[in-house]
């Protein structure tokens, strides 16, 4: 049993899990990030080295594989488009995180008739593939007149039309002991504020997970916006970066390489920035009561 | 902790028929919160999903009128197209394979980084950042380039390319998923700080080891994720797209061995522009996925925890 | 959805009549698309490209502009398989935009399912005066003009020049045959010690060439297939022989080709030669440090050429276009305009206008020169192109891979393959 107990001035004793807990790590990490790596170094290397070459480093650097990755955007400044995704991105967000955990709480911890068929069919939502429901949602949008606007892109977020979080939530919900709301309801909480003020703040690890996962997926989902956005000044970074890489035109794997890097600067450090705040979980959020 | 306390007070109540008016009002309460998801559901998914269910039974190609067919997408999907039953033996071995490897991963992270006093925030940005990728046109040719004949498995390993040979091509675009099992590791993570520190430090006085504090503890108040886990990850190996699709140019190759279902589906609706096939083929995912997903959930009953209905 | 069947006049996207009826019902109508803006007209205008087509289209949209005051052009572009989904949703969605950018394996489906406008509606705001009559016949669909080509590209043999002629073998010439070039390969694989080819067994485009070599065609006029089993299992009996001498590419080098120039076997250094489209060959020249020269595809064994020229892309007008006029006189712009063709150049490339072509030709550089100067060897020694492909067209040449995967993985005997292909290729044409 390895109880860490407060250091005395001697020094401590070499604690060999902890050592083979790192060493294992860094060692699956040198496996892991090997790919990210290779993308980095080929990001900067000259077209005829970009395949053929088998080594990691590149020859000699190709810093003009970015410039040509940016040169696509030129029409529209990047800074508008940085604009344009984080509206997007920011819109997801806000919308899953409300109405995801709206709903999951009714699913969770309410009790209302179909309850059991309409969860049934809230799952079954996500077994269709998308491919098949494309082409109506497009026609959808495009009666409401929301094409070539964000509308189609936030829109469904608000809906709770992505069943993965309201499950998630679902579950951490589920999680909690019962006895939280109806120690809440003595106190003559209604539904609403038992939500609010205590079901809400003890989620807050699925939440936040919510949160995070839906700026990086929103981010990275060129194909819903390449299929609702018409106006190069309404497009997305991603959008604007992966439109300009044809690879069927002409060699273009390093632009594309320094592209992907590019747009994946913002997430990564949307990730850095937030991914703390996955830690608080219990520790924080006072359910030792 | 005041919950006790004020647990044993509500039992009481609780027991008895709760009153009517109470019921029904939390019963329209619940229709408030549930009310963007269902018109959510009925615009933006009901919707939709009706029509490609009318079209499963149409010859539909996208750009004329749909005409009836009755159920000749679905007796041409099983009688007489080879390639599908290919599709289909491609996508169950990837579900088999890819499924059970990149949980199991997620969740040995997981469990590591819990036991970390330092670094932890490191690492879990470290292991998170291949999923921050997803799955496109540069990855894929990286993976290709690893993959390949004299790539770096090959130099490392001398087992020449995977992704040029049809027997192999299936493992590389498994492993591309299994590396990218950020999502469910930081779901695990998340369900492993709600675990309250209580029961452990409980669990240590009592003298409980390590394995038997995993057991009795970790699994039970972790099983509600590891569930949500499994079932979404099973459904979306099932509707496995876009590492096939990138890492084999959309084509399911070498010789359709990672022609996955949604590939072929793809194929099918955008590509020869059959909708109303794909869209039968869509409605046949959809049920078996959905039988597997109501077996899993048929045996959640007998593994999974809920603390809310842990008292029964 | 009743009803929507039983309508003999019932326009095409019917999915999007039912939905909208459904919405409107819902009482939740939205507005319509606008497309006149201030007074002005507003067209979109939609293609596929790369960052430089973009930069070079958007000046020529903009000189346009600049010319018709009350004409306004919004644009859009993604590359070549984005755009594709993308057109087939909008076109689904009947959404399509005024002015599309085409492939030639487009216009039969987007001209059948009435997505397309009839050029002959607008006759007077386009001129083809300055276009090859058979060039421009192949965006006629049932005899009538759907779309109008905008450039033209023909397959060639290229490779690596250094190598080949360190090896001593003799180069390749005019009309020079398939055995010919089977008999180069072979030389090539001797002297060398690699594959002297891609295995061209996997390249629907290639099968094409040597079809037409020997007088026949991939589809006939009235949308069936032009050859059999036994011609295709020919076919890949000859290349899967040569595969077999290590003469062309393993199945393991060829089926990693996935349309970009670096995933090619040349465009590895695995083999010497390679068949592909004139400009896109140009990707080659970042590759292959001393360059590439584009040589004629072989011809059939009696000297008929198979190869043609093929236009490499498209205008079409949508047939719910508001302004059909206005978006007819922007095509008109970009293919005849003096100054607009300066612009573009051969970014789409080299220009069907015969008089264009010669005003441009000084001005190109490098391999657009290069290009220029082969299309200039063959011309006048071709046979006309074909009919655009019939819309099964678009699923088959993937299927036309998937089948060879089946006979270089040695799957499969040719015959075998072929004759799956060809039930495959009927059940894609069946009316």
């Amino acid at each position: 049993m390895t109880t860490t107990t407060p250091t005395t001035v001697a020094r401590k004793p070499l604690d060999w899990r902890r050592v083979a807990l790192h060493a294992g790590c860094l060692a699956a990490l040198l496996v892991m990030l090997y790919p990210l790596a290779w993308l980095l170094a080929t990001s900067v290397k000259p077209a005829d080295e970009v395949i053929a070459s088998l080594n990691l480093l590149p020859g000699k650097l190709e810093w003009s594989n970015y410039e040509t990755a940016l040169d696509g955007v030129n029409d529209v400044s990047v800074t508008r488009l940085l604009t344009n995704s984080l509206l997007i991105a920011g819109g997801a967000v806000i919308g899953n995180v409300i109405s995801c955990s709206l709903a999951a709480y009714a699913f969770a911890r309410l009790r209302f008739r179909f309850r059991g068929p309409l969860f049934a069919f809230m799952i079954a939502t996500i077994m269709l593939p998308h491919h098949a429901v494309l082409i109506p949602q497009y026609i959808i949008f495009n009666q409401l007149g929301m094409v070539n606007t964000y509308w189609p892109l936030i829109l469904p977020k608000f809906l709770a039309t992505e069943a993965f979080f309201v499950f998630l939530i679902v579950q951490f919900m589920r999680g909690l002991p019962r006895e939280l709301e109806e120690a809440a309801r003595i106190d003559g909480c209604g539904p609403f504020r038992s939500f609010f003020s205590v079901i809400l703040p003890l989620t807050r690890p699925a939440l936040i997970t919510t949160a995070i996962f839906t700026f990086i997926w929103t981010w990275n989902d060129f194909f819903t916006q390449l299929i609702y956005l018409f106006s190069p000044e309404k497009f997305t970074l991603t959008l604007a970066l992966r439109s300009f890489v044809d690879a069927s035109s002409t060699s273009a794997f390093g632009p594309m390489f320094a592209m992907s890097v590019i747009a994946l600067l913002p997430i990564v450090l949307f990730f850095l920035a937030f991914q703390r705040f996955l830690v608080e979980g219990m520790a924080n959020s006072g359910i030792k009561g | 902790m005041t919950t006790t306390q004020t647990q044993a007070a509500v039992r009481g109540p609780k027991a008895e028929v709760p009153q009517k008016p109470v019921r029904r009002r939390r019963e329209g309460a619940a229709w408030v919160f549930l009310s963007p998801w269902v018109l959510g559901a009925c615009v933006l998914t009901l919707l939709p999903m009706a029509v490609s269910l009318y079209l499963s039974f149409t010859d539909y190609d996208l750009f004329n009128a749909p005409n009836w067919v009755g159920l000749r997408n679905y007796t041409q999907m099983f009688t007489e197209d080879p390639r599908y039953w290919r599709s289909v033996g491609a996508t169950l071995t990837y579900v088999v394979i890819a499924v059970p490897l990149q949980l199991a991963l997620a969740l040995v992270v997981a469990l590591a980084l819990k036991g970390m006093k330092r670094g932890r925030a490191f690492y879990r940005s470290a292991f998170y950042a291949p999923s921050l990728l997803g799955a496109s046109m540069s990855i894929a040719l990286v993976w290709r380039a690893i993959f390949n004949d004299g790539g770096t498995v090959d130099n490392l390993f001398g087992t020449g390319g995977w992704v040029n040979k049809p027997g192999w091509a299936l493992f590389a675009v498994a492993l591309l998923t299994v590396w990218q099992f950020g999502a469910p590791m930081v779901i695990f993570l998340a369900g492993l700080q709600q675990i309250p520190g209580e029961l452990y430090e409980a669990a240590e006085v009592d003298g409980a080891s390590r394995w038997r504090q995993f057991l009795s503890i970790t699994v039970p108040m972790l099983s509600p994720v590891i569930f949500f886990n499994l079932v979404l990850q099973t459904i979306q190996a099932f509707q496995v797209f876009t590492p096939a699709f990138a890492v084999s140019a959309g084509k399911g190759g070498p010789a359709d061995s990672t022609l996955f279902y949604t590939l072929y589906l793809y194929d099918r609706g955008f590509v020869a522009s059959h909708m109303g096939y794909a869209s039968a083929m869509a409605w046949v995912l959809l049920i078996a996925i959905g039988a597997v997903t109501a077996v899993l959930f048929r045996t959640s009953r007998s593994w999974v925890f809920y603390a809310s209905e842990g008292d029964r | 959805m009743p009803g929507s069947r039983t309508r003999t006049s019932f326009r095409p996207r019917a999915a999007a009549t039912a939905l909208a009826l459904c919405v409107v019902l819902a009482g939740c109508s939205g507005g319509d698309a606008s497309s006149s803006a201030g007074g002005k007209v507003v067209l979109r205008y939609t293609w596929w490209g790369n960052p430089d087509r973009a930069a070079r289209t958007q000046e020529a949209v903009d000189l346009f502009e600049k010319k018709n005051p009350g004409i306004e052009v919004q644009t859009s572009f993604s590359g070549y398989d984005a755009y594709k989904q993308k057109l087939a949703t909008q076109a689904a969605g009947g959404d399509a935009p005024d002015v599309m950018q085409l492939d030639y394996r487009m216009i039969d489906q987007y001209a059948s399912g009435g997505v397309l406008m009839d050029f002959a509606e607008q006759p007077a705001a386009l001129d083809t005066g300055e276009f090859d009559a058979g060039l421009l016949a192949t965006g006629k669909v049932d005899g009538k003009q759907y779309a109008i080509p905008q450039a033209r590209g023909t397959e060639t043999v290229v490779y690596d020049t250094e190598q080949w002629k360190a090896s001593g073998v003799e180069l390749p010439r005019q009309g020079w045959t398939w055995s010919d070039w089977a008999d180069a390969m072979r030389a090539l694989a001797e002297k060398t010690g690699k594959p002297g080819a891609t295995d061209p067994g996997q390249s629907e485009d290639a099968f094409e060439i040597w079809l037409r070599g020997q007088g026949k065609a991939l589809y006939t006029k009235d949308r069936k297939l032009g050859f059999t089993a036994d011609d295709l299992a020919r076919w890949w009996t000859f290349t899967d022989k040569l595969r077999r001498e290590g003469v062309v590419s393993s199945a393991e080098q060829t089926s990693q080709i996935d349309g970009t120039v670096e995933n090619t076997p040349l465009g590895r250094g695995y083999v010497i030669a390679d068949t592909n489209w004139d400009a896109p060959s140009s990707g080659f020249l970042a590759l292959i440090p001393d360059g590439v020269t584009l040589a004629p595809m072989p011809s059939g064994e009696d000297g008929t050429p198979g190869q043609y020229f093929k236009p490499s892309m498209f205008m079409g007008v949508s047939a719910d276009a508001t302004h059909p006029k206005e978006s007819v006189r922007l095509i008109d712009f970009m293919l005849n305009d003096a100054e607009a063709a300066k612009i573009l150049g051969a970014t789409r490339g080299i220009p069907v206008n015969e008089t264009l072509r010669d005003a441009i030709a000084p001005e190109l550089k490098d391999f657009d020169k290069t290009v220029y100067d082969f299309q200039a060897s063959v011309d006048g020694k071709l046979e006309p192109p074909p009919q655009a492909p019939p819309s099964g067209d678009s699923a088959l040449q993937t299927t036309f891979q998937r089948d060879y995967d089946q006979v270089s993985y040695e799957r499969m005997s040719p015959r075998e393959a072929a004759e799956n292909y060809i039930t495959e290729a009927n059940a894609e044409l069946r009316p």
